[in-house]
């Protein structure tokens, strides 16, 4: 407990305020998001140690939740999806003169909500990672399915096309050396390819090539709003009903947090929905009313913070932010999961304590550079933008030293661009890449443990439950929707 | 034939191209399973997928959203311009030229290609942002971080 003071030394908290601000611009930038900016500045954390370039990565995480709301309040364009609910109130509520006021009301519920979501983190983590402790390959393997299918469910759009993309990058693990007998496969003699596909290579390239090409077809700049330091107070009135909504998003958001898919952007709208039918004022949603950015914003901070726990714990990431966190761990030769705490109790701790000072330091930054971060909105993308292709070859050669990697960034970042073209999102697809080798892994150990029993895999209570719960998870969509259909040919 | 038709179709293919690859790989026994199982099983089930796709795309309206929550993930870009064509291309040369040429001379080029196809005018500025890239990404990367650049 007393390695959470690592956080505090000079480097720490120096890698700290750079990942946060770094995080606050990602955030504020449309584009660009948390994962792809993770993982252009790899390269750079791996030289600062694991546990401030653990740091510095974390910062970039939680701090692009807390940029994301700028814009979506002052220009009405979000610069993270999970900023996208805070548009409708937030706008609107900038447009009647009290931008100042929603941008501190959504960084004080940001502020809060991730505080609490570290104290839960910093007690739930623990005895996640101690009961994981009892988890076998049986375990894992259904653990892995649950969080792939839950993960196709929530993704939005068609569950077809997320189960597809994850499939794709469980395809795209496979190639290079298999995990267990390490015999070379879809290498195609490319010497290059036999480490495997580096996942920094395809983060980078479907994140953050494909977002060059995306930005090529958007307008080139935006209006801002102007906000004055005094008019940042919000009034007695609007602080007094935030808070209901910013405790309520709070805990939503940790819960949905913890359950796998875009749990920051899914947990803004649930807590929107909720507001919408308890909040004391919900006729005003809609029209400006204040809950509409404490609730949102509280939320997808949480939801960051209870993200963190399946990977810290498990090794499990189930957001393309984690993944490139565990894909970072992994490179500085740190493997999360169970053995975290024990084998690298500095870099547990750090990070979590760094969650602290990182709140403390967003908050800060927050309320007084907010005009400044806004003005960073502006930059037309043809500046931005072709900096960002070299940051990206750079980033995906320094993985291995190898010019092959460039070729797969490359050819990620056309591919990203044609999926996007036909609506397919890249998130599944980075995640079906990290989650393949531990489900081939747990599988293939599962049925050697079993001698071949297919029964193997559910022959434990916690293995059976978690493939019941994927089976219902992936039966239940169609099954409702099937319903459905007969409901509306009766009448 | 409508484009997630297309895609299906798209995707049908490259699980099938998937299968045949992977048919070097031996699948040997449940109990010492070899290096061929997940392919097969990853591939049989893209197949699947893509059957699903097919269908589901015929028969009811493009990207519904599930379980009310409206859909946010990345905005689809449905137009594609020619200059984006172009810097496909130009990415692809990049990769191409980077061993012959360098870091240096490849990135230049590269910047000033694509802030020119993002609407950056004349010769100047494209050739200044180029120049201020490569410095910082020099300086930061391989002076002060010793990250080798490619």
């Amino acid at each position: 407990m007393s390695d959470l003071f690592v956080a505090l030394t000079p480097a720490n908290l120096l890698a700290c305020f750079v990942g946060t601000v770094l995080g606050t611009i990602v955030g504020v930038l449309p584009g660009l998001g948390p994962a792809g900016a993770m993982a252009l500045v790899l390269p750079l954390t791996i030289k600062l140690g694991p546990t401030a370039g653990l740091i510095m990565l974390a910062g970039i995480y939680y701090g692009a939740m807390y940029g994301g709301s700028t814009t979506s309040i002052l220009v009405n364009v979000p610069g993270e999806a999970a900023s996208v609910v805070t548009t409708i109130d937030g706008y609107r509520l900038a447009r009647k003169g009290r931008a100042g006021a929603a941008l501190a009301v959504a960084a004080i519920a940001s502020f809060v909500a991730g505080t609490f979501s570290v104290v839960a983190l910093q007690l739930a983590a623990p005895l996640v990672a101690r009961a994981a402790l009892a988890f076998g390959p049986a375990e894992y393997f259904a653990f892995a399915l649950l969080g792939v299918v839950l993960l196709a469910n929530l993704t939005g759009g068609s569950r077809a096309k997320s189960l597809a993309m994850v499939l794709l990058g469980v395809m795209l693990s496979t190639v290079g050396m298999d995990p267990l007998g390490g015999s070379v496969r879809f290498t195609f003699d490319l010497t290059g390819a036999q480490a495997g596909l580096s996942f920094v290579a395809v983060t980078t390239g479907l994140f953050g090539v494909a977002e060059v090409f995306a930005s090529m077809t958007e307008p080139a700049t935006t209006p801002v709003a102007r906000v004055r330091f005094r008019e940042l107070y919000p009034s007695r009135e609007e602080l007094r009903r935030s808070v209901p909504p910013m405790l309520r998003g709070t805990v939503l958001g940790f819960l949905v947090g913890l359950v796998p898919g875009p749990a920051a952007t899914i947990a803004s709208f649930v807590s929107y929905g909720v507001e919408k039918k308890v909040s004391k004022y919900r006729h005003e949603l809609g029209t400006g009313a204040i809950e509409g950015v404490a609730g949102p914003e509280a939320a997808n901070n949480a939801a960051a913070g209870g993200g963190m726990i399946p990977l810290l714990s498990l090794g499990l990431p189930f957001t393309p932010s984690t993944a490139v966190l565990l894909s970072g761990m992994l490179l500085m030769s740190v493997t999360p999961g169970p053995f975290l705490l024990r084998d690298h109790p500095n870099v547990f701790w750090g990070v979590i304590g760094s969650f602290y000072v990182g709140n403390v330091m967003l908050l800060l930054l927050n309320l007084p550079l907010v005009g400044v971060f806004a003005r960073v909105a502006t930059i037309p993308p043809r500046y931005l933008m072709p900096g960002v292709l070299v940051l990206c070859a750079v980033a995906a050669y320094s993985d291995n030293n190898n010019l092959f990697d460039v070729w797969v960034m490359v050819g990620a970042g056309i591919v990203g661009w044609a999926m996007r073209a036909l609506d397919f999102n890249p998130a599944p697809l980075v995640l079906g890449l990290v989650l393949g080798p531990v489900l081939e892994r747990s599988l293939l150990q599962a049925l050697t443990i079993a001698r071949g029993e297919v029964s193997g895999l559910w022959a434990s209570g916690p293995a059976a439950v978690m493939l019941g719960a994927a089976v219902v998870a992936f039966v239940a969509p169609a099954v409702s929707a099937l319903t459905r259909r007969i409901a509306t040919r009766a009448v | 034939m409508s484009r997630d038709r297309w895609s299906a179709l798209g995707l049908a293919l490259l699980a099938i191209g998937y299968l045949l690859a992977g048919r070097r790989y031996a699948l040997d026994t449940l109990a010492t399973p070899g290096p061929g199982i997940v392919p097969v099983v990853a591939g049989l089930a893209l197949l699947g997928v893509a059957i699903w796709l097919f269908v589901v795309a015929g028969s009811v309206s493009p990207a519904r959203s599930v379980g009310g929550l409206p859909e946010t993930g990345v905005a689809p870009q449905r137009l594609i311009k020619s200059s984006q064509v172009v810097l496909a291309a130009a990415l692809v040369l990049y990769a191409a030229l980077l061993p012959r040429l360098g870091f240096v001379v490849a990135s230049f080029a590269l910047v000033v290609v694509a802030s020119r196809l993002m609407g950056l005018r004349g010769w100047w500025r494209p050739a200044a942002l180029a120049l201020g890239v490569i410095a910082a990404s020099h300086l930061l990367f391989a002076r002060w971080l010793g990250v080798p650049l490619p």
